[in-house]
């Protein structure tokens, strides 16, 4: 039984990839340009179009391709911050969004005027791809049963820890990182203390697009078709996670990430216990659960309570 | 001659020989806010009825006004939460689905008329507006629009699960005890509009209407002030609540079919379709509110798609769309209302300095 359970979890280990990446690019650009970006999940869409269209019809490796699309994605990031945000700083929070909601449009318009009008695209090489080489499972033999996970899972594990190790520790050593965290507490003071708060934040938008754009393309590799809004979901998941976990810290985000799609298999798995129609309710159990939690902690599991000066 | 005094004069002529008039009947008729709606509204219901005659106005011109006029009642529900009140919220798409759903349970379920599935509508709004209310009061800023996304994925969620697509037959719908058309139902969403606009103005400047503003712009000092927070956050949430679901009813009776699982009518989208109409119409404007809604809703359906360009190429329309969304929002952060308003305060300026110039 235990050992089912297991397997359960391990079959939300994907999402949980996918959504701690978004929610850490969300959280980047909430903490550095003061808005939540609704234009994160068709930015990944689009990178893993470019990706998909390299690959259908250009024949191109897959690893490049997907380099190319996280380049892509660092490029729209980048584009987005220097011709949109910057020259929009008087713009007030509530507008910021209106434009992310903009950008939303140009990408939704964008994608088949760019790829063709069949909106929903296969993905099966990269599909093909992963199975040829993780066409097993690993199965493990545990806890009196068997727990199997795809391969292209732990990949994708792999990777989301390897790329958020990486940037943890940049923000926690370097000099970028500093410049991120003195931006994110106040962005007028760090600027007067000498940081180029425009290059954080265009580094900022780069690699959330970036992010991004690996997200999509790992999520799209266990389906087989991808459409301008597959990433919604993610994104909303995402911005979800992020009040869970706390904006106020860049792990918390990423911890609520981890803890949403986790919940929605342990509640999927009271199925085993006579409750056959819960996975029709699953999303709404765990979205109430998680805002039982936020009205309990206002602030998130790991933010700290800001005080009002009057 | 005093040249200072003679270009005051110019600028603000004072009561000379000739006695000026104060403004004209007519145009102190066109500055009651209460009449303005009537007579645009007049002229809406104008255009359904040369409509059905065949005069002017195609049949999809007038679904797709209908449609977006829908949208503009959610729009300026929003207006009153967002501009008067500073509270932004995420929800809006999932009380638009708790409207639709509700009515149609109870007209397409129950057989109920029209009136009764008002009520109810209303009665499930107030619940969910006293509720939300409450989060808000727990709950600030981005995080109240997050939870709020939160709460409209669960709705969304809730309705998918009870009933994947719903479908209003028109024939079972009794309105005030007769049987309608589409065309009835158009008459109704201009009357609706109308009376929730008459409303929300005089809202707006009714006492209750101020309490708002002084909170919006300082929950401390409202508060100083003898505001109850509590009292006019829960109002703002109820009224933006009724007014979501009653365009959801609206829209159930007018489109009369929604698939929660493809339509995206009650995914974020429309949330923010919502909350951009406002913002580019100018979030304390009514009017503007409006104008914002058909740019956001209308422009696409009634204008730019029978141009032959964006016919073929549909994708355009999105692009143009978003477009104007973000250009507007950068360069007049106060949105169509403040353009107005600027072109007001130039033709003005305008008129003073060529009175000068006669003068001179």
């Amino acid at each position: 039984m235990f050992a089912n359970f297991l397997s359960t979890i391990c079959g939300s280990l994907l999402s949980v990839c996918v959504t701690a990446l978004a929610a850490f690019a969300v959280t980047l650009i909430f903490r550095t340009s003061t808005t939540t970006n609704f234009a994160q999940g068709s930015i990944s869409a689009f990178g893993c179009y470019v990706v998909a269209e390299l690959l259908n019809k250009h024949g191109i490796p897959v690893w490049i391709g997907v380099f190319v699309g996280v380049a892509v994605g660092v490029l729209i990031g980048l584009f987005i911050d220097l011709v949109i945000f910057r020259n929009g700083r008087s713009v007030n929070a509530v507008g910021k969004q209106i434009i992310t909601m903009g950008i939303v449009s140009l990408f939704f318009g964008g994608i088949p005027l760019v790829f063709g009008t069949p909106e929903r695209i296969p993905f099966e090489p990269f599909y093909n791809f992963v199975k040829a080489r993780t066409d097993a499972n690993v199965t493990l033999q545990a806890f009196g049963g068997r727990i199997s996970i795809t391969k292209h899972a732990l990949i994708c594990l792999a990777i989301t820890i390897v790329v958020l190790s990486v940037l943890f520790v940049l923000l926690k050593y370097s000099k970028w990182g500093l410049g991120v965290r003195a931006t994110a507490s106040n962005e007028f003071t760090a600027e007067l203390m000498g940081i180029d708060t425009r290059v954080i934040t265009a580094a900022s938008w780069s690699i959330a697009g970036a992010l991004g754009v690996l997200a999509a393309v790992m999520y799209a590799g266990g389906g087989t078709t991808i459409s301008p809004s597959y990433m919604t979901t993610i994104q909303v998941n995402a911005f979800l996670a992020g009040i869970l976990g706390g904006f106020s810290t860049f792990y918390g985000p990423v911890i609520g990430a981890v803890l949403i799609p986790v919940a929605a298999s342990c509640v999927g798995f009271l199925a085993n216990f006579g409750l056959y129609n819960i996975s029709r309710w699953q999303m709404v159990i765990v979205y109430v659960l998680m805002l039982i939690v936020i009205l309990i902690k206002p602030a998130g599991l790991f933010g700290k309570r800001t005080l009002k000066k009057v | 001659m005093d040249i200072k005094q003679a270009y005051l004069d110019a600028a603000f002529p004072r009561e000379g020989p000739k006695k000026r008039r104060g403004p004209s009947l007519a145009a102190r008729a066109a500055r009651q806010p209460n009449l303005q709606v009537v007579v645009i509204c007049a002229i809406l219901a104008l255009m359904q009825i040369l409509a059905m005659n065949g005069m002017v106005f195609s049949s999809p011109f007038i679904t797709a006004l209908g449609s977006t006029l829908i949208y503009s009642i959610v729009s300026i529900g929003f207006c009153l939460l967002l501009g008067y009140s500073g509270l932004a919220s995420l929800g809006t798409a999932g009380f638009i689905g708790l409207g639709a759903y509700s009515a149609y349970y109870v007209v397409e379920g129950l057989g109920a008329p029209y009136i009764l599935a008002l009520l109810v509508t209303l009665a499930v709004s107030i619940v969910i507006g006293v509720s939300v209310g409450f989060i808000s009061l727990r709950i600030e800023g981005i995080y109240l629009a997050i939870m709020t996304l939160g709460l409209a994925e669960i709705i969304r969620n809730l309705l998918m699960a009870i009933k994947p697509t719903i479908k209003i037959d028109l024939n079972s719908v009794r309105l005030f005890g007769v049987g309608v058309n589409d065309k009835a139902v158009f008459l109704l969403i201009v009357l609706t509009f109308a009376v929730l606009m008459v409303l929300t103005g005089n809202l707006i400047r009714s006492p209750v209407g101020r309490s708002m503003l002084a909170m919006k712009n300082s929950t401390s000092a409202a508060q100083a002030m003898g505001v109850s927070l509590m009292k006019y956050r829960l109002l703002a949430f109820v009224i933006t609540t009724i007014y979501a679901s009653i365009g959801g009813l609206l829209y159930m009776m007018y489109i009369r079919n929604v698939t929660t699982a493809t339509s995206t009518l009650l995914t974020l989208t429309t949330s923010l379709n919502i909350l951009g109409a406002v913002i580019i119409g100018g979030s304390k404007s009514l009017w503007g509110t409006t104008v914002g809604a058909f740019i956001i809703y209308g422009l696409q359906s009634m204008f730019l798609s029978k141009l032959e360009f964006f016919k073929n190429n549909p994708a355009f329309i999105t692009m143009v769309t978003g477009l104007l969304i973000i250009l507007v929002v950068m360069f007049y952060p106060g949105g169509i209302a403040q353009m107005v308003s600027n072109l007001r305060l130039w033709l003005r300026r305008r008129r003073y300095e060529r009175r000068l110039r006669d003068y001179v």
